[in-house]
This record gives structure tokens, C-alpha cells and sequence, in this order.
């Protein structure tokens, strides 16, 4: 069968460093290939030589058997290649319509043709099987609808092969369901399908064929049906990793009462403890974390201690003894343009007017042996470490600031296989020094494989609580959608 | 240090030494003694500006207010020793005044949440302009008492008054934005303002303190202003706004936030010194040498941009 896509010993340097060394790789016409491997693998910079954004340095690429060679993502698209990316690229105060058909209105004459241009948008949008309604702002749409408007304007572009990077990272379950619909939707209309993701199930529910990157080689090429999640983590990181595999035991001792909420939402935290907390998108996780961290307006009332107490600002969290690892940290973590020094020492030594450099230098290298961050040193900038060690980073923060209430949300999103059964252990690690944890995250696996107790939500409320022998899959899922416990 | 890390601290620097390298051959005159403490005199109030312009910068913030309060401060002070008030206490109250004015830009940014610090800065250029002309009737006060003047005109030995003024100012400015925790805490406002703030710094308290410090730093241009002039002139500092950014960002500093130093503003005000002094000695009219200097502020950008352009690096 004729490939749509080949690419032959594919090589790329950026500055002296190779980042792809000889990758061979290919897609079949109407297929959803899927590309996985740790951060760093190499997967966004070959997506990037696929779509025209970046040139390789050797190695030749074929399209339907033709060699070519791209000059720009423009003469990508030309070809029927699009790249639907991570943050997702729309003009928020444009409509659906618009942004689909951005750069190429229907037009005559100079005049946009407004009725031709929603009407082929909507036809476009219900064709993925969705009813928004293409006149909608896109700011005003979620990000689930704001993906389907990338895709469809894909569609609009004729795209034959869409590259997908880490579509359903931020997505809730649900969500990624119906996306991955979309992508076969795809399929049966014979386009094909590059998906990137570190959710190594979805790539049995969705991919045709897998390919597995480590260190700028490919591994391995496999149908999904021949290949077994194991499998396949072996040869990403290359070696096993037991703690991703085996379920952990229940931490050791738990103590007193660290942190309590009772209002719509009631549930308490002890120390030692590992507190999950579920829901679906929009169930009010991440609002409930940010309140508590008094960063957000919502009624309740928080104990710490036992005592209650009024947390108006991050400041008073702070000295409550808190800690919130946000579910965005680029965006509301860390300072990314800053140090490593600066961002671990910024939330302590308040109150002193001088900075004790080098009492922090100290105690921060100590913590980056820790937690094992790998970074050049102090002074790198936290902008070019990986997901895993920036998270990591974060960590760190609130480590050096003596927090025992730790808030995380969303703590391993976009972080590799390797890195994140490093955060686990961390968060374990916590839990059996005492500190009180609090775990918010939309992946159900994750909750069941951290946490001592699960807490669910359901549209700002609690909908039910579940013991770690108690809870599965199905349980949590029947209290998040509204079911009767 | 990497080159590339070298290059943005010493860049500025480099450009200062070659543009007075070059200036030396172009004129006999320029690199005289005189003539070089002549160009520090002169770009002492931008320096002054320059450096209260910078920690607003690296909040990711801009003042356009400080030309302005410059001017009311100039007429406050002058009417302030015209009352009879000696210069050691209309001194310090003229920095107060300032350092009152730029906290009111800070205090309607942040309780009001005003879109973006042009607005309340925009609104206070014209108050305070407005303010000075209404005060002083529009008039020159004249004829300062000799022991005020000492800050615009006089001199240490050979070291004039304002180049004092200007190095204590960067001393402590450079002190309190690189030792000390709310130093610190400005530079991670610019670079991540709600990382910040959920790392527990108090945002607001401390966007209010820093325009304070650049109404103060425009007080202290004020004074130094007056002194030479012998005059609180309503309409002083007009314009001077802009110099004060163009220092700033030919020094190296960042509009987006998180990034500059008082060394590099220090530069810049100096590399806009030097460039209006060697233009004067070359005969160069006023009316060209205000084209070269735009020329040169965004040729220091870009030859930012261009820097930073090559030092990416992928994946």
C-alpha cells in the first residue's frame, strides 16, 4: 500500500545538541498513528520537521511517494498537513465561523460572503459530529469546542494528515472521549492521524499503530493491537519501572486533623494522609483548591487545626502552613524567565528585608537532590527545564517554605512516564513525613493509585466519599455524573 | 557566564564605550575632562527619572506621570523656600509630595482595577501638569535660595552635586532591587504576576510602593532640576517621560517584565547624554539630533531582539 507520509533517517541539531538521530517514520492513509515517548524524546521537534516549522538537518521525506521538501508550515498546509497544537492557536473575539476560514474567506469581489461562510462552518461542525453553532464566539467556547474548531478548520483546509500534540492533556475524561470520536471520525473519511500523548491508554483506545521515541531515536513501530502498555513503557524509558506498574501501600501512620471544609463542600485532611479529590470538568476542583489557598471567592468555612480560620489572601494560607501546586504551572507556578534560586526561594523569607543568599543557595541544592530536579544549577532558568523538573520545582517552593498542608492540583498534567512516578513517590514521601495532602486530578488512575480516600465532587458539592478499598473507576464516576451512591 | 548571558549585561556597556570612542575621534573636544562632566550633569535628571522608570518596567508596568510630577514637584519646592521654608525641610517634602503622587497612580491601578498602568499614569500627567500650571499661575518662581541650589549648580570638589545625587540614588536603588526580599519580589510581579501572588507576594502592596518610588525618584529629578534653573518652572520636564523609558529600554530592560538593572539604566541615561552632547559638538542641529535619538532607541531593541532570536533553542 502506498504510504501517505515516509520519513527516511530523519537527523536534526540545535546548537551542537541532536535532538532526532536517523528516525524512520511513517503513516498509512486513514490511520491514527500514535507517537509517544518521555519529554525531551523528541517527539515535538519531528512534528515540527513533519509540518514544515522546523527544516531537518539530513534525511529525506516522502508524501504520497514524492519526495519534498518543506520551506514553511504554509507549504505544509499546501500539501494537506496541519498542525493542531497544544495551545491552541484561535482569535478568541472572532466567532467559530471566522476562525475557522481565518486567512481564506469565502469571498467575492473584495466582500466576505458572511451567510456562505457560516453556513459551510456549521456544515463543517455537525460533519464531526458536534452541534456548536459556528456564529458562537470562540472565546465563549470550551476548550473541548475550541479543539473541534482547530479540527474543523483543518477540514476546511483539506487537510489529509493532522498532527495532534497532547490533545487531551487538558481535557477531563469525558471530554477525551469525545474527541477521540472526532478522530475516528477522521478515519472513516480517510484522513489520517499523528497523535501525541502521554496517556498511554489512550493510545489503545483510539491508535492504529504506535511508534515509541526515546532520546531522539525511534524504538520501536508497532500495531496497537500486538502491544501491551508494559511494552511500551519499556521502551520509553528503557528500563522497568516498577512504581509505575504496582499500586503502593497505604501510607504508615496518620495523625490529628490538619485541615477540614465544611460548607457545600465538607471533607477533612490528617496529617499523613493522601486525600483524592474527583469530579468531573467544571465540578469546581481546581475553584475549591484556589479558594482554600485564598485565591477565589466561594462560602465555606476552613478549620486548620481544628480552629477555624479566615484565608483572604495567599499570604494567609501561607503562614496557615499551606501549599498550592497549581494545575497550570507555567502559567500560575512559577516564574518562568527567573532562576531556579528565585523561584524556590520566593515564597519564603517574607517578613526580612534582606535576602540570606547564601543560606538559600544552600538549602535549595539540597532540595534539588531531593526530590532529584536535574537543572544545570541555581541559576538556570526555570524556562528550559522539562515538565517533570519544573513541577519538581514547584515542589521545591513550598518545600523551602516549610508548608504541611500541600494542595495539588493536577500534578503530573503533561509530565512523562518517568518523571511522574518520581512525583508520586514524592507525594508518598510527603504523606509519610506528616504533611497533609490534598490531590485534585482528572485522572481517575491517578487518584486511585495516590490517595487514601477519595472525595467526589458534582457541580460544587460533595457528592460522596470513598475509602481506598471502596473506590473504583465506575464508583467514582457514578457520584461524579450526579448517580445516587 | 555564557556569552550570550555576557552579551546582555555588558551589551549596553559595549555600545556606550564605542559610540564615546567614536565621538573622541569625531571631536577634540568631547573627550575633555570638562566636556565628560558636563554630559554626567546633564543626564543626571533622565538618570534620576530613568531609574524609578525602571522598577515600574520590570513590574511589566509603564509611568508616563513622571515628567509631570517632576514639573509640580519644581513648583511645590520653589513656593515651599519662597514661603520661607528652608531647604531642609522643602527638600524632603518635595520627595514626600512625589512619592504621595506616585502612590496614587498605584493606589487607582490596583483598587480601581484599571486596565493597565498607562491609564491611571496617563490621567496623572495631565493632573499633575495641570496642577502646576494652576498653582504657579503659569509663571517661573525665580530666585531660589543659594543653600537649595547646591543641588542643581553646586559641586563637591570636582564632582558636581547632581552626579552625587544620581550615584546614591543608584546605590540604594540597586541595593533594594537585587538584596532584598521585596527587590525580589518586584522582579517575579514582572515576570509571572499570578505566580506571584500564589506564591504569597502581596501584589497590590507592592505595585503601590513602586510607583511611589518613581514619584519620588521624579522629586528628587525635581530638585536637582530647580537648582540649576534657579526656577520651579511649571512646564519642567515636559516630555521627559519618554527620555526616561528610552533610557530604560536602551539599558536592557524588558517592557513584558521581569527583567533590568540599575547598571544598564544608568547606561542608557548616559548613552542618550553622550549621543545629545557629541551631536551639540558636531554641530548637529537640536531638531536631527531628537531623529538620531529615536534611531537609536529602536535600533538598541532590536539589536535585543536579534540577540535573543539566535540564542533560542528548540524542541
Amino acid at each position: 500500500m502506498q504510504q501517505l507520509l515516509e520519513l527516511r533517517g530523519i537527523s536534526k541539531w540545535f546548537s551542537g545538541v541532536r535532538v532526532l538521530d536517523g528516525v524512520d517514520f511513517d503513516v498509512r492513509p486513514a490511520e491514527v498513528h500514535a507517537l509517544v515517548g518521555e519529554n525531551g524524546a523528541g517527539k515535538s521537534t519531528l512534528m515540527n520537521v513533519v509540518s514544515g516549522i522546523v527544516a531537518a538537518n539530513a534525511g529525506q521525506m516522502l508524501w504520497e511517494g514524492q519526495p519534498v521538501r518543506l520551506r514553511g508550515p504554509r507549504e505544509a498546509q499546501a500539501l494537506g498537513i496541519t498542525f493542531v497544537h497544544q495551545e491552541l492557536a484561535l482569535a478568541p473575539q472572532l466567532s467559530a465561523a471566522e476562525n475557522i476560514f481565518l486567512g481564506c474567506h469565502p469571498a467575492g469581489r473584495g466582500w466576505v460572503r458572511w451567510r456562505e461562510m457560516y453556513g459551510r462552518a456549521q456544515e463543517l461542525l455537525e460533519g464531526l459530529g458536534h452541534s456548536i453553532d459556528a456564529r458562537r464566539l470562540v472565546a465563549d467556547l470550551s476548550l473541548a469546542e475550541r479543539q473541534l474548531v482547530e479540527i474543523a478548520r483543518a477540514l476546511a483546509f483539506r487537510a489529509r494528515l493532522i498532527v495532534m500534540d497532547e490533545p487531551t492533556a487538558p481535557l477531563a475524561e469525558q471530554d477525551a472521549e469525545v474527541l477521540f470520536r472526532t478522530i475516528r471520525n477522521l478515519r472513516e473519511r480517510g484522513v489520517s492521524v499523528i497523535f501525541i500523548s502521554h496517556r498511554l491508554k489512550e493510545v489503545f483506545q483510539v491508535a492504529d499503530r504506535v511508534t515509541v521515541l526515546r532520546d531522539g531515536k525511534r524504538v520501536l513501530t508497532t500495531e496497537v493491537a500486538g502491544a501491551s502498555v508494559d511494552g511500551l513503557v519499556r521502551a520509553m524509558v528503557g528500563t522497568e519501572l516498577s512504581a509505575h506498574v504496582a499500586p503502593q501501600g497505604v501510607a504508615g501512620v496518620v495523625g490529628e486533623e490538619a485541615i477540614r471544609v465544611e460548607g457545600p463542600v465538607r471533607f477533612a485532611v490528617r496529617r499523613g494522609e493522601v486525600v483524592g479529590l474527583a469530579g468531573l470538568a467544571g465540578a469546581g476542583r481546581t475553584e475549591l483548591l484556589e479558594w482554600l489557598f485564598g485565591a477565589g471567592t466561594r462560602t465555606g468555612q476552613v478549620f486548620v487545626n481544628g480552629r477555624p480560620v479566615k484565608v483572604r489572601t495567599p499570604l494567609d494560607a501561607i503562614r496557615h502552613g499551606m501549599a498550592l501546586v497549581p494545575d497550570d504551572r507555567k502559567a500560575k507556578g512559577l516564574v518562568l524567565g527567573a532562576t531556579l534560586h528565585h523561584n524556590i526561594a520566593i515564597a519564603s523569607g517574607r517578613g526580612r528585608w534582606f535576602i540570606r543568599a547564601a543560606r538559600e543557595r544552600h538549602a535549595a541544592g539540597l532540595l534539588l537532590g531531593e526530590l532529584r530536579l536535574k537543572a544545570s544549577g541555581l541559576d538556570q532558568r526555570v524556562l528550559y527545564l522539562s515538565g517533570g523538573n519544573q513541577q519538581k520545582a514547584v515542589l521545591a517552593k513550598w518545600l523551602y517554605a516549610g508548608a504541611r498542608v500541600f494542595l495539588l492540583d493536577e500534578p503530573t498534567r503533561g509530565i512523562d512516564v518517568r518523571s511522574k512516578a518520581e512525583i508520586y513517590d514524592l507525594v508518598r514521601g510527603l504523606a509519610s513525613r506528616g504533611a497533609a495532602v490534598l490531590v485534585a486530578s482528572s485522572e481517575l488512575a491517578e487518584l486511585l493509585h495516590l490517595a487514601d480516600r477519595i472525595v467526589v465532587l458534582h457541580r460544587g458539592r460533595t457528592a460522596g466519599e470513598l475509602a481506598r478499598a471502596e473506590a473504583t473507576e465506575e464508583r467514582i464516576m457514578q457520584l461524579a455524573t450526579g448517580g445516587v451512591q | 557566564m555564557s556569552p550570550a548571558a555576557l552579551m546582555r549585561r555588558f551589551g549596553p556597556l559595549l555600545g556606550l564605550l564605542a559610540l564615546c570612542a567614536a565621538l573622541g575621534t569625531l571631536s577634540d573636544h568631547f573627550l575633555t575632562f570638562d566636556n565628560l562632566i558636563n554630559v554626567f550633569r546633564q543626564s543626571a535628571v533622565n538618570a534620576l527619572l530613568a531609574l524609578g522608570q525602571l522598577v515600574v518596567i520590570i513590574t511589566a508596568g509603564i509611568d508616563l506621570s513622571v515628567g509631570s510630577i517632576l514639573g509640580l514637584c519644581c513648583v511645590m519646592v520653589a513656593l515651599l523656600l519662597k514661603a520661607g521654608v528652608p531647604p531642609a525641610l522643602a527638600v524632603p517634602a518635595a520627595l514626600a509630595i512625589g512619592g504621595a503622587l506616585g502612590s496614587v497612580n498605584g493606589l487607582l491601578l490596583t483598587k480601581l482595577h484599571l486596565p493597565h498602568p498607562f491609564i491611571p499614569t496617563l490621567g496623572m500627567m495631565n493632573v499633575a501638569r495641570g496642577l502646576a500650571l494652576v498653582i504657579s499661575g503659569g509663571f517661573p518662581i525665580s530666585e531660589l535660595p543659594s543653600g537649595f541650589r547646591f543641588w542643581g549648580a553646586g559641586s563637591v570638589g570636582w564632582i558636581p552635586a547632581p552626579v552625587i545625587v544620581v550615584v546614591l540614588f543608584c546605590v540604594v536603588f540597586h541595593v533594594f532591587l537585587t538584596r532584598t526580599t521585596v527587590g525580589r519580589d518586584i522582579y517575579a510581579i514582572g515576570g509571572n504576576p499570578q505566580a506571584a501572588l500564589l506564591s504569597g507576594v502581596p501584589v497590590d502592596r507592592r505595585l503601590i510602593l513602586v510607583y511611589a518610588l518613581s514619584g519620588v525618584t521624579a522629586a528628587a529629578g525635581a530638585i536637582v532640576l530647580a537648582g540649576r534653573m534657579n526656577s520651579g518652572f511649571p512646564l519642567a520636564g515636559m516630555g521627559s517621560e519618554l527620555d526616561s523609558i528610552a533610557a530604560v529600554i536602551i539599558g536592557g530592560a524588558s517592557f513584558f517584565g521581569g527583567v533590568g538593572t540599575v547598571g544598564g539604566t544608568l547606561v542608557g541615561a548616559l548613552i542618550m547624554g553622550v549621543l545629545r552632547n557629541g551631536l551639540n559638538l558636531m554641530n548637529v542641529s537640536a531638531y536631527w539630533q531628537t531623529v538620531v535619538i529615536g534611531v537609536v532607541i529602536v535600533a538598541a531593541v532590536w539589536v535585543d531582539v536579534v540577540r535573543k532570536r539566535s540564542g533560542e533553542k528548540g524542541n
